[in-house]
């Protein structure tokens, strides 16, 4: 028991990719199936809490995967990855059961299962993975399976395959030209330090930086990166992709991509410009804060126009994702912190709001708000459950959005960005704007023309389908009550984060702190 | 001449590939991407080729834990010298290939046949859907 302990990173990743093979033996039996795959997610879940308990009594883990030193793969678990992995696997969990009364019979049976768990294993993967190269094998895994992903049906159809088709198109391409402009970066870097491995590039960088003789093409490769987890987090020029994808695909999908996928970005930026590159911050910020302010208002300005209900969700991450980058850009251990609390709270309102929107699908048979209203009467459960999202994405006080914006507004005002935040704060009111009015269309006013657009579905929703969205948003509740355990473990991440030699010293001399 | 001659193949199959996948039929843009993840395996490949005294390879055996000196594995890391790469011992004078990038270079090429392959089945099931391979018949969704 103690051997297996020990060897939970691995297992983090080596247990979802065993299930997707098992997944495609056991398709003749759904049954044997579903069952398996939500007890064995329930565990990875277990595991990780365990693994996340563990960093935080004794420090970062690291394990050698074929012992090969720095030299081989090697995984790190710190603060900032066993918290996001954490995250992941709860709302992937969520999700999983989620989808088992969501998704069409055909579609689950056959390969879904096995999709979603190389999705996890891409996940939680590029978290733990302390290797340039290596995030950017997890990165494909992710890609390839969310896209695989998007294009499963849900019951109902009430989005064409056609558009299916043409989304995943567009970020299916979007995605290899990331991964290309990745692995451009990646040889450059190799080409420059001689390691792939993040720590030791860390301190080779440094050590030039130090010396005075670090390449200008550090600079460059560094903007690469940028591209890169932009466009995988849906940064200001490198949105457009986002809010096709996010609707079309079938609720829980959209959640996870969503709640987790896009903080992957997030992530990514995180290690790059926190460990490796840490002689660049200075550019970091100055490109940084202004393509997040914009690409606040871009979501926020984009997201009061929409009628579908999922692309104003989809809109409105992106608004989101602007808020946690403004954190980034910032850049002390305060606004880092804001911007962790921010992040956490963001993948639990809005997948919980995604998993909500499935329900009003499945109510309404429609994702056109116009075509909606009135429904408070006949789905008070999904009524409440929105309202509840849209608290806390538009930062109302008991819901834990309140506490992000909160957090994150004085940490940036403590820091002297007044315009900055002067920006993001007149547009938080065009998000609560957004997000009551999409609630009042469709919770308030009169039913809707029945003649017209048929009644609404009278058929309860099963509890498959809304423990799941409860879950969530007891968690948004907790989150905004009784919110210092999250800002204390915020805190000791985002210290971790801006001062990386522990983590250098734990993967390098094996000395842990 | 050799190192030039090979930049100068990336540069070109580098803009062939760009070329291309701002065309606007669908197979058209996936070649492009396939010669543009040719041209950056190029590229990787190009990386590791070193002459001289920087050989980042490992002497000795493969040891019990990484970097101890103790067991035998040396890592040659003389980063107080201004050298990055792992090295072996001065005075040696080899010209050698850098195995990691070929291996770094195979896993890129796995993965870049795996997204070919799918991205081929999503231009048949879009060619079926829309009786077309034209990008400009694909706007049913506006960004």
């Amino acid at each position: 028991m103690i051997s297996l302990m020990d060897h939970i990173p691995i297992l983090l990743i080596a247990i979802p990719i065993l299930m997707a093979a098992i997944m495609i033996f056991l398709r003749s039996i759904p049954a044997l199936q579903k069952a398996l795959n939500v007890l064995v997610t329930f565990c990875m879940l277990v595991l990780s809490v365990i693994l996340l308990e563990q960093v935080w009594t004794n420090g970062i883990i690291v394990y050698e995967v074929g012992e090969w030193g720095k030299y081989g793969i090697v995984l790190v678990a710190d603060l900032l990855s066993a918290g996001m992995v954490l995250l992941t696997l709860f709302v992937s969990f969520l999700s999983l059961v989620y989808s088992l009364e969501y998704i069409e019979e055909r579609s689950l049976n056959s390969s879904y299962h096995s999709l979603f768990n190389l999705l996890m294993a891409g996940l939680t993967g590029s978290f733990l993975t302390g290797d340039i190269f290596n995030l950017f094998v997890f990165f494909e895994i992710l890609l390839l399976s969310s896209c695989a992903l998007v294009v499963a049906n849900e019951k109902g159809g009430v989005t064409k395959s056609s558009d299916k088709m043409e989304a995943t198109f567009k970020y299916l391409v979007l995605s290899m030209l990331g991964s290309i402009v990745m692995l451009i970066a990646i040889a450059s870097l190799y080409a420059t330090v001689g390691t792939v491995n993040m720590a030791d590039i860390s301190v080779k960088v440094s050590a030039m930086g130090a010396a005075g003789t670090l390449p200008w093409h550090i600079y460059p490769i560094a903007l690469l990166f940028i591209v890169v987890f932009g466009n995988k987090a849906a940064l200001f020029p490198l949105h457009y992709w986002l809010p096709d994808v996010h609707p079309t695909a079938p609720s829980p999908i959209s959640a996870m991509l969503s709640g987790v996928l896009i903080k992957v970005g997030v992530y990514g930026m995180l290690r790059v410009f926190f460990l490796m590159f840490t002689v660049t911050l200075p550019m970091f910020q100055k490109i940084i804060i202004p393509l997040s302010l914009a690409t606040i208002i871009i979501g926020a300005i984009s997201a009061v126009g929409q009628t579908d209900v999922k692309r104003l969700l989809a809109y409105s991450s992106v608004g989101q994702i602007g808020y946690i980058f403004l954190g980034l850009g910032m850049g002390s251990v305060y606004t880092v912190a804001a911007s962790l609390v921010y992040l956490v709270n963001h993948a639990f309102a809005k997948s919980m709001l995604f998993l909500t929107s499935g329900g009003i699908i499945h109510h309404a048979h429609t994702r056109d708000m116009d075509k909606m209203g009135g429904m408070i009467k006949s789905s008070p459960l999904m009524g409440t459950m929105f309202l509840i999202g849209a608290m806390s994405i538009a930062g109302f006080p008991p819901m834990g959005g309140f506490i992000g914006k909160f957090l994150l507004f004085d940490a940036g005002i403590n820091e002297g960005f007044y315009i900055p935040i002067a920006i993001a704060l007149l547009f938080a009111v065009l998000t609560m704007f957004y997000m009551f009015r999409a609630w009042m269309k469709m919770f308030w006013g009169e039913t809707r023309d029945t003649k017209k657009y048929g009644e609404y579905s009278s058929h309860a929703l099963s509890p498959l389908l809304t423990m799941p969205i409860i879950i969530l948003a007891l968690g948004v509740i907790v989150f905004g009550v009784y919110a210092e355990p999250l800002i204390a473990l915020a805190q000791a991440t985002a210290a971790q984060i801006i001062d990386p030699q522990p983590y250098i010293d734990a993967v390098l001399t094996r000395v842990v702190r | 001449m050799n190192n030039t001659l090979l930049s100068f193949t990336i540069a070109i199959l580098f803009g062939f590939g760009t070329f291309l996948i701002l065309r606007r039929d669908i197979i058209k843009v996936i070649i492009g991407l396939g010669v543009l993840s040719h041209a950056v395996n190029m590229l990787i490949v190009s990386v590791g080729v070193f002459t001289g005294t920087k050989v980042p390879i490992i002497l000795g055996s493969h040891g019990e834990h990484g970097a101890s000196g103790a067991s035998g594995t040396i890592f040659n890391d003389a980063l107080a010298d201004g050298v990055l790469a792992p090295v072996v011992a001065a005075g040696t004078h080899i010209d050698y290939v850098d195995p990691l990038v070929q291996a770094l270079v195979l896993t890129a090429i796995v993965i870049s046949l795996a997204t070919t392959a799918f991205i081929l089945i999503l231009a048949y099931r879009i060619h079926e859907e829309y009786g077309t391979t034209d990008l400009r018949e694909l706007r049913r969704l506006w960004g």
